[in-house]
């Protein structure tokens, strides 16, 4: 009782934290949302859960002219609220980032306004409590808000990259703050993303998708493989999302629908294969958008990120002029496809992430790296 | 905006044009490039959707402005930041 009531006499002083948070803002160090002040304590405690030295520079951006570090990268993880436990997952989203190509290439400053979908597997997603089943794109789960939020984090203050200055986003989009799920590999019938990109089943990995936005397929119609799939051709084929002739696309399956699928005797990649044959637009639907010179590139032709190709000016004719029924297809290739299963398998709902156009490497990819 | 200063930095004369709307972060990239203030032909916005004869008049705002960075005072790696 005696210590209790020292206690209630003297109540833990918060204003210092408090004060902490108003300067970082007065830094500009945050996305808008308040952040957790990385004290050099709170750092280190961070890492302290890697092997790799602090001072390792993990990439080196000429068109920024900056580098980052192990220890900027703890920083920011520290500042997105993450526990220090998390740290390797951050290193590898990181990593995963930066593979995909899109840094590099102008990405991050886009008027496309994307921002980094993280994809985590293997055990680490128990371990750490990541979500992958319902709400999977949030909220509620620690491990996937504050892994995802790091991200931006770095992309703002390592790299500099800000809102109405290097970052000349039209319109930004909500996944800009956090986008980060798991997948459910317990109930979807096929080989995890992990797996399927060459890891062993007790690896630890992310992959990274630079997204501009998550389009919902929400079919409880039926359960014919067929039409669950070409519903989502359709949101892959969106006219709005069509800027040149090559795209590369996530699908996020709901393990409701994925059942399905596989009961049907479909692999992963006859998904993937179905897709690319019937992710189409009729050429009438593309006229209509002013898009039809937006042509098909031969699958055999070379693609260079950031092509103009199909770039072309409309060609102004009525959209059931002949010609109209003609199948543009969207995707040039079922490697050009990323299958993952999340979400709740409570109801017949999925998802297409749409990156910005032909990401250089897709996806992105890193295993993650405990502490030995 | 980062190609044509790395450009002159190699001593090749460059010009960059960017159109009135994107002007913030032109201005970023040279000021993160070392060329602060770094000169480039301005033309209204939007491009991507002009007709060949509003390129056309695009162009014709442009070239003068390009041509004075080329051969003016502004031109060549020695004068960055000169705006």
């Amino acid at each position: 009782m005696a210590i209790d009531e020292a206690e209630r006499e003297q109540p833990v002083d918060i204003d210092p934290l408090l004060e902490a948070i108003e300067y970082c803002y007065e830094q500009g160090w945050t996305d808008g949302l308040p952040v957790v002040p990385p004290t050099p304590a709170l750092v280190e405690r961070f890492l302290a859960e890697t092997d790799r030295d602090p001072d390792e520079i993990l990439v080196r951006l000429d068109n920024f002219r900056r580098t980052a570090t192990v220890r900027q990268i703890a920083v920011s993880a520290a500042m997105a609220g993450c526990r220090p436990e998390y740290l390797p997952v951050v290193l590898a989203a990181f990593e995963a980032v930066i593979d995909e190509g899109w840094p590099a290439a102008g990405g991050w400053q886009s008027t496309t306004g994307g921002g980094p979908l993280l994809i985590v597997n293997g055990p680490v997603r128990t371990e750490l409590g990541f979500n992958s089943r319902g709400n999977v794109f949030g909220p509620g789960f620690r491990a996937n808000a504050t892994v995802g939020r790091a991200m931006r984090l770095i992309i703002l203050n390592v790299f500099d990259v800000r809102p109405h200055e290097l970052d000349q986003s039209t319109q930004g989009n909500p996944g800009k703050y956090c986008l980060c799920i798991a997948e459910n590999e317990e109930e979807s019938p096929w080989e995890p993303l992990h797996v399927e990109l060459g890891c062993s089943p007790g690896d630890s990995a992310v992959a990274a998708l630079h997204t501009r936005g998550i389009d919902f397929i929400d079919n409880r119609q039926t359960a014919d493989a067929h039409h669950i799939l070409n519903d989502i051709g359709d949101s892959i084929a969106r006219t709005g999302t069509i800027l040149r002739a090559e795209k590369r696309i996530g699908v996020i399956i709901g393990p409701e629908h994925a059942q399905f699928l596989a009961a049907q005797g479909m692999t992963k990649r006859d998904v993937k294969e179905y897709l690319v044959e019937n992710a189409v637009r009729w050429l009438g639907d593309l006229r209509r958008a002013g898009k039809d010179g937006v042509r098909p590139t031969p699958s055999n032709a070379p693609i260079s990120t950031g092509s103009m190709h199909g770039w072309a000016e409309p060609s102004g004719s009525p959209e059931d002029a002949p010609g109209w029924d003609q199948r543009v297809g969207v995707l040039r290739s079922a490697d050009d496809v990323l299958v993952v299963v999340a979400g709740a398998p409570n109801a017949g709902v999925s998802a297409v992430a749409q990156p910005l156009g032909f990401p250089p490497h897709f996806p992105g990819r890193s295993v993650v790296r405990p502490k030995r | 905006m980062a190609d044509t200063i790395l450009l002159e930095r190699r001593g090749v004369p460059s010009a960059a044009i960017c159109t009135e709307a994107l002007q913030a972060s032109a201005n970023a990239m040279a000021a993160i490039q070392g060329a602060p203030g770094y000169r480039y032909a301005i033309v209204p916005h939007p491009v991507s959707s002009l007709d060949a004869e509003g390129l056309r008049a695009h162009a014709k705002l442009a070239g003068p402005q390009v041509l004075e960075i080329l051969r003016g005072p502004g031109a060549g790696a020695e004068t960055r930041g000169d705006t």
